[in-house]
């Protein structure tokens, strides 16, 4: 009967298609991507969305004149910098969002402060107004009034440069779960 | 064969088509994979890229796999219509004067539009259980539809056609309670899938099995049911393949296919029962018991068939 070549065929379809959309289920999904920029880090080279191609980042908004929540913010990102050490895949990258203070200099002294020993934590510096249109049109957070109105939030993008979490900077059950889905991101390569 | 078999036969055979999508929607979560109808998130081809999300539309809930799915059941929804459409202007063209083929093929056009607005009562309505039920029924209610179409077509063209079969005494009683009992069945099995979504809801941790295990009457009445069909149907098949005069091959391939078809029914339920209740094999035993009514449907008219003289 050619009616079970057809229930086999369906089967198979099938058997792909749940397989499918159980797979979407259980993947971070795909919140943006990330459009192209080119920011200056502290050792004078240039870096930008081609150069987050690659790896995991975890990328957040500071400045080093910061009183309110950036040290914290910093002090969390230092502590997932040391969980990852030996590891090149991950890279953490901070924005200043007030370039006339933040120089190369002032930026490479804070990172030294922090225990940065490598480039798997990189702090960039550009234009505000750059750095504003990117919080807000690239990484879809708010940036008004900076440099004390940038968000406290850490980004987490993908290989690809595409958006797939946001975390509380200021909040360790938060960062936690950040390193999950690091850990599941990281997985889901190998 | 004529244009309009033709057509009916396919129109019966996608109708099919589109039960086992639905099904692979439902075992899938894929049901709210579009939230808005007729549109899928504002466009009527679902977004590929996260980029073409309209504005306002929170991202995280975009799930562009699950969408696809829901979309392919409406496209192929969409695409029956217009095939059933074809096939009941045909009717109206070329048999008008037959009203067993005239009057179901405008039905199933009918229906096959209900189908697409009650599908956007399902969206509507979030997955509402008894929505959900009542468009499986209808599609149901619309296969069967398409089958008698198919049969009757067969009739006209050839008049004879198991003209000379002489079924057992009160054997057409005995078919017809085996399909209100396979209905029934349907529906306690719509029983089942709503208590089971109820409990894994309450109960996430748990085992396929073990929700079954919780599922209580309805689940004692599915098993027992489905065992009196299955005993119904081997013993009323049986009687016929034997006891038939002058049983054409059609026939006999219908009743012998309602046999396998039962039988798998209930292996698939053991499965569900010992094993657990793998996604491909809900869809199956959906399909499946879709497929036997149609085959009881076939055997009942057949066995109804008065011939008048020519």
């Amino acid at each position: 009967m050619f009616f079970v070549p057809v229930a086999l065929f369906l089967g198979v379809i099938g058997y792909w298609v749940i397989g499918q959309a159980q797979k979407s289920v259980s993947e971070l999904p795909v919140l943006g991507e990330l459009p192209p920029f080119e920011f200056v880090a502290s050792d004078g080279s240039s870096f930008g969305r081609a150069d987050m191609i690659g790896h995991l980042n975890v990328v957040d908004f500071m400045f080093t004149r910061c009183q309110g929540p950036c040290p914290i913010m910093s002090a969390n990102m230092a502590d997932l910098y040391r969980k990852m050490e030996g590891n090149d895949l991950v890279q953490f990258i901070s924005i200043s969002v007030d370039p006339e203070f933040d120089s190369p200099s002032v930026l490479r002294k804070y990172g030294n402060e922090l225990g940065v020993t490598d480039s798997r934590w990189l702090f960039l510096r550009g234009e505000q107004e750059a750095v504003k249109q990117l919080s807000e049109e690239g990484f879809m957070l708010a940036a008004g009034g900076l440099p004390a109105g940038h968000s406290t939030r850490f980004v987490l993008v993908d290989e690809k440069a595409r958006i797939r979490g946001y975390y509380s900077g200021t909040d360790r059950a938060s960062l936690d779960i950040l390193i999950t889905h690091l850990r599941q991101l990281a997985g889901a390569d190998r | 064969m004529t244009v309009f078999k033709r057509f009916a036969i396919l129109s019966t055979v996608g109708t099919y088509l589109v039960i086992f999508i639905g099904g692979l929607v439902r075992v899938s979560g894929a049901g709210l994979g579009c939230p808005d109808w007729p549109r899928c998130f504002g466009r009527w081809i679902p977004p590929t890229n996260i980029n073409q999300l309209p504005e306002g539309i929170d991202p995280s809930r975009f799930n562009f796999t699950l969408a696809w799915i829901e979309y392919m059941n409406r496209l192929g929804g969409a695409l029956l219509g217009v095939l059933i459409l074809i096939t009941a202007l045909i009717a109206i063209k070329n048999h008008r004067r037959h009203k067993k083929i005239l009057i179901p093929s405008i039905a199933a056009a009918f229906l096959v539009a209900l189908l697409g607005i009650q599908g956007g009562v399902v969206i509507w309505t979030e997955l509402a259980p008894i929505v959900v039920t009542a468009h499986m029924l209808l599609a149901l209610l619309l296969a069967s539809v398409l089958i008698y179409t198919v049969q009757q077509a067969h009739y006209l063209e050839h008049p004879q056609a198991g003209s000379e079969m002489v079924f057992p005494k009160s054997i057409d009683r005995w078919v017809l309670l085996v399909w209100i009992l396979s209905l029934i069945q349907v529906l306690l099995g719509t029983q089942m899938r709503q208590a089971l979504e109820l409990l894994a809801e309450r109960f996430p941790l748990l085992s396929d099995t073990a929700w079954l295990a919780k599922v209580g009457m309805v689940n004692h009445l599915h098993m027992t049911l489905g065992l009196i069909i299955v005993i119904g149907t081997w013993h009323v098949g049986r009687r016929i393949l034997k006891e038939t005069t002058n049983l054409t091959p059609a026939i006999k391939q219908t009743v012998l296919s309602m046999q396998v078809a039962i039988s798998v029914q209930i292996v698939i339920g053991f499965v569900f029962m010992l094993v657990g209740m793998p996604e491909l094999a809900r869809v199956f035993h959906l399909w499946v018991a879709s497929i036997f009514i149609g085959l009881l449907l076939i055997v009942y008219t057949a066995s109804r068939r008065k011939v008048s003289i020519v």
